[in-house]
C-alpha cells in the first residue's frame, strides 16, 4: 500500500489536463463526455467549456499550470484557431504544453496541425484507450521539475 | 546538486512570487499538490513576506453560486483596480481520484486579465471542503500582492469547517430551496459564518430565507461583537454585490481594529496550520521509510509489538 | 377537419399528379396505387370504429387528438415541404444560393446564419475573424437582410430561417425598408431561446430568464404584428443533438412549450391565437420505429395538452404540425456515402410520422459543410420517397402495428414522466441549475459507454470499418466577398446618423430595463443601422448582464443611470 501514497505521487503526479472550446462553436457534447470519461480515469480536468478566447486559454493553461491542453471542435476553422492558440502560448512561454485535437478533424489536415505543434489529433472514432495512452505519454516527457 | 545550487535556485524561485509571477506560482502550486518536501524552504521564505490582503473564505451547498459570485466579486474589485486571487476546490471522485474542475468556467471572463489569477484545485481526498494544498497555496498567494484572495469550497452542504481555519473572513451562501427556510439551513452552517448571503434571490422563498436566516444569528451569537449580516443577491446579474462587498469590508476593518475574538481566531487558524503540517511531515517519515523499518512493521503486524509505542516514538522524534 | 382560412392547398385536387402551387415542383405525389398495380386508400383504419378503444385514444388521421395525422387524406392534400439548407459567406453569397436553389426546383429554402451572426456578435469583433460567413451567411444588420432577400417579395414566397436570435427584428426591419406591411410577410424562424441556452450556448451567451424573456416578447410581437409569420417553437431538433432520447426531447419540448404559453396568455393572448401558429420543430434519428412512434406521441400529447390545459377550441391549436431534419448526429464521418442510406430511413420516418416539412441531411455532412452534389443527392432522397416508396400515399401507414402502437404509449409515459419531473423543479431553475444538462450528459455518456462495450453498433466506427476510403471533396468557397462584407459593415457603423441611433439604443434600454416588450425597439434601432450586436449588447446590458458576453469588448453607448 506504502507506494500509493507521497513518494510514488512525486514520481507520477495527478495528471491536470485542462479541456476547452475556442470561438463560437457550441457543439459541446463531445468534450464533456470526454471530460467525464477522462476523470473515470484518475485524470484532473480543468474544464474551460465554449466560448475562449486564444489570450484567455492561454491565461488560463499558465494559472492552472495544466500538463496538456485538449481542444475540442465542430466548426471548420480548426487551422486558425489552432495556429492562434498555439502562437500565443509560445509568446507566454507555455510553448511547451503538449495540445491535442479532437472532434472533426480531417486527415489531410494532420500534417499542416503537426507542424503547427499538435501532438495528438483525434478525430471521428478515437477510442478512449488511445486518447489515455496519449496523455500518459505526452505527460511522461513533459515533466520536468519547475524549471 | 549542491545544497549550494538549490539554495540559489530557491532565491530565485522566491523573487518570482515576490515579484508577481504567475506562472511560478503556480508552478510551486502544483509542487505542494504533489506533496513535494524540497519546496518547504521556498515556502518558509514567503510566509514571511506575507502582504495583508482580504482573505475571503465562500462555502455553501452544490450550485448556490458560489463561482458566480466570485465571478461577480472579482469585477468588483477589478473596477477598483484591485488585484484578485482565487482558489477554487471541486472535489475529487473517490473512486477513480479524478476530478472536473468546473468552476473556472464561471469565471471565463476575466481569463485574460493580468490582475487575475484563477486556480482550480481538486480535494484529492480530503474532507472538509478544501484540498490538502490549500494552505501552502495561500502561503505563496499572500506573499503575491494580491488585494484579495478569495477561497471558494468544494460544495458539500454541511461541516465545511475547514473554510474556517483558512479565510480570515467567511461567507456562507445559501439559496431558496424546497420547502420551509429554516429547514434548509443546515445544522453548523451559523457557527462558521461571518457573512451570510441568500443567492437566487430571483428565486421563490428568498425573503423567507433571509428573515429566518437572520433570526437564527440574532439568537445563536449573542456574545460576539460581530454580529453577522444576511444580504440577499443575485449573482447572476450582480444584484446586491455592492452591499455585499461593503459587509466584506466592514468585517476586515473589525479584524483590523483588533479585539480579543479576532487574535484568538488568528491564532487559532495558525495553531491548526502547525497541526496540519506535522501530520504531513510524520505522514511522510512513516510512508517513506525513514522513520520505520520493515522489521517493525511486520512485528506489529504480528502483533509482537503495538502501534501506539511506535507512533510515540515517532512523535517524539519530532 | 376544418379548413385552414386561405389555404388554396387545401383545396386543391385529391387526384394523382399534382404540382404544389406555391411551393413549386419539388415532391409531388405521382401514384396513388402500389408499385404493384393495387389502388390504396387514404388511411387505414379497424373496421369496429365505434367500440374500438385504439380509436378513442387515437382518433382517426385529421382527429383528435391527431396521433395518425393532422388530416385524413395527408399527403394526398398537401404534400410535405422539401427544405434544402442554404447559407455562407456574405448575404450576396447566401442570396446567389437562394436563386440557385429556386432555378433547381427546391421550393422551401432555409437559410442558415453563421455561428456569429447567430450569437449577436458583430463580424468585426476583434476575437473572432475567422468565422465570419463560414459555416452560414453573416447577417450583422438590416442592410444586410436587404441584400439576403434580393429581389424576393417577402409577403409572397417566405423564407425559413433557421436561427432564433435577432432573426424576425431583422426581417421586420428589411420588409418595413422594403416598403412591406409587418402584418403581411411570410416566412418562419425559430424563436425558441431557451433551447440555445441548452444546447451548448450556456449561460453566458444566453442566460435562461432573459432567453424566456425574449421567447415570450418575440412571439407575442410575431402573433399581434405578423400573423402569417410562422414560429418553429419549441426547437427541439438541436435538444436531440445536444443528447436527449426520443421521449426527452418531447418532455423538455413541451417544458419550454408550457412554460412560454402561460406566459403568453397572461399578457391577454388567447391559445387559439397562438398555437396554430407554432410548429415543432423535430429531429428523426435512426432508430425507424422508434421515431415514427415519437411523432405520433407528440401528436397526441400536444393535443392533449392544448385542449386539456390551455382550453384551445380552434382543432388548429390541436392538430400540431411538424417541420422535421433528419439527425445530423447519427451521421457519421467514417466511410461517409452510408450516410446516404441513414438518411433515408431517416427519411422515411418522417414521412410514416406525418411531418409536414423536412430537410434531409446531406451525407457529407459530418465531413465538410454539404458540397452542390451532396444537396442534390438528398433532394433526389425525397423524390424517391416520395414517387417510388409511396411513403405520401396514406396517412399513418403503421398505424395498427402492435410494435409501433406499443412504443407509442410508451414513450408518451416517459415523456409525461419527465415532464412533471421537470416542472416540478420549474422549467427555468431545471435549467440554470444544470438538471437538464445532467439529463443530457448522462445520456451521452451511457451511449458513449455503450459504444465503447459493443452493446451499441455503429457501422463504421465501432464495428464494420472499412479498409480504405475515399474522402469525398471538401466545400470551399472564395472568401474575398466576405471581406468586403465586413469592410462595408465597418463603414456602414461609422457613416450611419449617430445621434438617431443613439436616441433609439437609449430607448431600447429603456424599455428592456422596465421589462416591457422590447421587439418594437429593437426593430426601431436597427432600422436606424444599429447592429445585431449593439442591439442584443444593450438588451444584454439593460438585464444586468455584460454587453459583450465574450468580455472583449465594451459598449460604445452610454446607457445614463
Ligand atoms: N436563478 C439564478 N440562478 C443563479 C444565480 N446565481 C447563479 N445561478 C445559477 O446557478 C447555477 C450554479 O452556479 P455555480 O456558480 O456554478 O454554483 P456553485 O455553488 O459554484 O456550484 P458548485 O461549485 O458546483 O458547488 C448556475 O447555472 C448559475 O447560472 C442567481 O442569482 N439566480
Ligand atoms: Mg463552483
Amino acid at each position: 500500500m506504502s507506494d500509493l501514497s507521497s513518494p510514488a505521487d512525486r514520481a507520477s503526479p495527478t495528471i491536470r489536463c485542462l479541456l476547452g472550446m475556442l470561438g463560437t462553436d457550441v457543439h459541446n457534447k463531445g468534450i464533456r463526455t470526454l471530460a467525464q470519461m477522462l476523470r473515470d480515469h484518475g485524470i484532473e480536468i480543468i474544464y474551460l467549456g465554449e466560448h475562449n478566447t486564444c489570450e484567455g486559454m492561454t491565461q488560463a493553461i499558465i494559472a492552472e499550470d495544466a500538463d496538456l491542453v485538449g481542444l475540442s471542435y465542430s466548426s471548420s476553422n480548426y487551422l486558425d484557431y489552432t495556429r492562434q492558440l498555439i502562437d500565443t502560448m509560445r509568446e507566454q512561454g507555455v510553448g511547451d504544453v503538449p495540445v491535442m485535437l479532437g472532434g472533426l478533424i480531417h486527415p489531410e489536415d494532420s500534417d499542416a496541425l503537426r507542424q503547427m505543434g499538435v501532438s495528438g489529433i483525434f478525430g471521428p472514432g478515437s477510442k478512449i484507450e488511445d486518447i489515455l495512452d496519449f496523455i500518459h505519454r505526452a505527460v511522461g516527457r513533459a515533466d520536468e521539475p519547475a524549471r | 546538486m549542491s545544497q549550494l545550487a538549490d539554495k540559489a535556485k530557491g532565491d530565485k524561485l522566491v523573487g518570482e512570487v515576490l515579484a508577481g509571477s504567475i506562472r511560478t506560482a503556480s508552478r510551486l502550486i502544483s509542487r505542494a499538490e504533489a506533496c513535494d518536501s524540497s519546496i518547504t524552504p521556498i515556502l518558509k521564505q514567503l510566509f514571511c513576506k506575507a502582504g495583508d490582503p482580504v482573505l475571503l473564505g465562500i462555502t455553501g451547498p452544490p450550485g448556490a453560486g458560489k463561482s458566480t459570485l466570485v465571478n461577480q466579486l472579482i469585477q468588483h474589485y477589478r473596477k477598483h483596480d484591485k488585484c484578485v486571487a482565487v482558489l477554487a476546490v471541486d472535489p475529487s471522485s473517490p473512486f477513480s481520484g479524478g476530478a472536473i474542475l468546473g468552476d473556472r468556467v464561471r469565471m471565463n471572463q476575466h481569463a485574460a486579465d493580468p490582475g487575475v489569477f484563477i486556480r482550480s484545485m481538486a480535494s484529492r481526498g480530503q474532507l472538509g471542503g478544501l484540498a490538502k494544498a490549500t494552505g501552502d497555496a495561500l502561503s505563496i498567494l499572500q506573499a503575491m500582492n494580491f488585494d484579495v484572495i478569495i477561497l471558494e469550497t468544494v460544495g458539500v452542504g454541511q461541516s465545511e469547517v475547514e473554510i474556517v481555519r483558512h479565510a480570515s473572513s467567511v461567507l456562507v451562501l445559501q439559496m431558496p430551496g424546497a420547502g420551509d427556510g429554516v429547514q434548509s439551513v443546515k445544522a453548523g452552517i451559523l457557527e462558521i459564518g461571518d457573512i451570510y448571503a441568500v443567492n437566487k434571490s430571483d428565486l421563490p422563498g428568498a425573503d423567507k430565507l433571509v428573515t429566518s436566516l437572520r433570526e437564527m444569528l440574532q439568537l445563536s451569537s449573542k456574545m460576539h461583537p460581530w454580529l453577522p449580516p444576511v444580504v440577499a443577491i443575485q449573482a447572476n446579474t450582480g444584484a446586491g454585490i455592492d452591499r455585499l462587498v461593503q459587509h466584506i469590508g466592514e468585517h476586515r476593518d473589525s479584524i483590523r481594529s483588533g479585539g480579543e475574538v479576532h487574535a484568538s481566531r488568528a491564532r487559532e487558524r495558525v495553531r491548526y496550520r502547525v497541526v496540519e503540517i506535522c501530520r504531513q511531515l510524520l505522514n511522510e517519515s512513516v510512508f517513506s521509510g525513514a522513520g520505520v523499518t520493515d522489521t517493525q512493521l511486520s512485528a506489529i503486524a504480528n502483533h509482537q509489538q503495538d502501534p501506539y509505542t511506535l507512533a510515540e516514538k515517532l512523535v517524539g522524534v519530532l | 377537419m376544418t379548413k385552414p382560412k386561405g389555404n388554396k392547398d387545401c383545396e386543391a385536387p385529391s387526384e394523382q399528379v399534382r404540382k404544389d402551387s406555391i411551393e413549386g415542383v419539388k415532391v409531388a405525389l405521382s401514384r396513388t396505387k402500389t408499385w404493384g398495380g393495387m389502388e390504396t386508400r387514404e388511411f387505414y383504419s379497424s373496421p369496429h370504429i365505434d367500440s374500438d378503444p385504439y380509436h378513442a385514444k387515437n382518433g382517426e388521421p385529421g382527429q383528435y387528438p391527431y396521433t395518425r395525422g393532422i388530416r385524413p387524406s395527408l399527403y394526398r392534400k398537401r404534400m410535405w415541404t422539401l427544405r434544402n439548407i442554404v447559407g455562407y459567406g456574405s448575404p450576396e453569397d447566401t442570396c446567389e444560393g437562394i436563386r440557385e436553389a429556386l432555378r433547381a426546383g427546391t421550393a422551401g429554402i432555409n437559410v442558415v446564419i453563421d455561428a456569429l451572426s447567430q450569437q449577436s456578435i458583430d463580424p468585426d469583433h476583434p476575437a473572432f475573424g475567422v468565422e465570419v460567413g463560414a459555416e452560414g451567411c453573416s447577417l450583422p444588420s438590416a442592410r444586410d437582410m436587404q441584400r439576403l432577400l434580393g429581389d424576393i417579395d417577402i409577403t409572397r414566397s417566405g423564407v425559413a430561417f433557421h436561427s432564433t436570435m435577432m432573426t424576425y427584428p431583422l426581417v421586420a426591419a428589411a420588409a418595413i425598408r422594403q416598403g412591406k406591411a409587418l402584418d403581411r410577410i411570410m416566412g418562419s424562424h425559430m424563436p425558441d431561446h431557451l433551447q440555445l441556452n441548452l444546447s451548448g450556448w450556456g449561460n453566458e451567451l444566453v442566460p435562461a430568464d432573459l432567453c424566456h424573456k425574449t421567447s415570450v416578447d418575440c412571439i407575442e410581437y410575431c402573433i399581434r404584428n405578423s400573423p402569417k409569420w410562422a414560429l418553429g417553437f419549441p426547437q427541439g431538433y438541436d435538444l436531440r443533438e445536444r443528447g436527449l432520447p426520443p421521449h426527452g426531447e418531447i418532455a423538455v419540448g413541451m417544458a419550454i412549450v408550457n412554460k412560454t404559453l402561460e406566459d403568453l396568455l397572461e399578457r391577454g393572448l388567447s391559445i387559439d391565437e397562438v398555437a396554430p401558429n407554432l410548429a415543432w420543430v423535430s429531429s428523426a434519428d435512426i432508430d425507424f420505429f422508434e421515431e415514427v412512434a415519437k411523432f405520433r406521441a407528440l401528436r397526441r400529447l400536444w393535443a392533449r395538452t392544448m385542449k386539456e390545459r390551455f382550453g384551445a377550441r380552434n382543432e388548429r391549436s390541436m392538430a400540431l404540425r411538424i417541420a422535421c431534419h433528419t439527425a445530423g448526429n447519427s451521421l457519421v464521418y467514417q466511410q461517409p456515402l452510408n450516410n446516404l442510406a441513414r438518411a433515408a430511413i431517416e427519411s422515411l420516418a418522417a414521412l410514416c410520422g406525418g411531418v409536414q416539412s423536412l430537410e434531409t441531411c446531406t451525407y457529407d455532412e459530418p465531413v465538410c459543410i454539404p458540397t452542390a452534389e451532396a444537396r442534390e443527392l438528398a433532394t433526389r432522397t425525397q423524390q424517391i420517397l416520395a414517387n417510388e416508396v409511396g411513403a405520401a400515399r396514406t396517412a399513418d401507414p403503421l398505424g395498427g402495428s402492435y410494435y409501433v402502437e406499443a412504443l407509442t404509449d410508451r414513450i408518451e409515459e416517459e415523456a409525461r414522466a419527465t415532464l412533471s419531473k421537470l416542472e416540478e423543479i420549474g422549467l427555468l431553475e431545471a435549467i440554470s441549475n444544470g438538471t437538464i444538462e445532467q439529463i443530457c450528459d448522462q445520456y451521452n455518456m451511457d451511449v458513449e459507454r455503450e459504444l465503447q462495450q459493443h452493446e451499441r453498433v455503429i457501422v463504421g466506427v465501432n464495428a464494420h470499418q472499412p479498409e480504405q476510403v475515399e474522402q469525398p471533396e471538401r466545400f470551399t468557397f472564395d472568401r474575398s466577398h466576405t471581406e468586403a462584407h465586413i469592410r462595408r459593415f465597418i463603414q456602414m457603423k461609422r457613416e450611419r446618423n449617430q445621434e438617431a441611433l443613439h436616441d433609439r439604443i437609449i430607448t431600447l434600454y429603456q424599455v428592456a430595463k422596465q421589462g416591457g416588450n422590447f421587439h418594437q425597439a429593437m426593430i426601431d434601432a436597427l432600422l436606424s443601422d444599429g447592429s445585431i450586436g449593439e442591439v442584443w449588447g444593450t438588451v444584454r446590458v439593460a438585464h444586468g448582464y455584460s454587453y459583450d458576453p465574450f468580455n472583449v469588448i465594451q459598449t460604445p453607448f452610454v446607457y445614463g443611470a
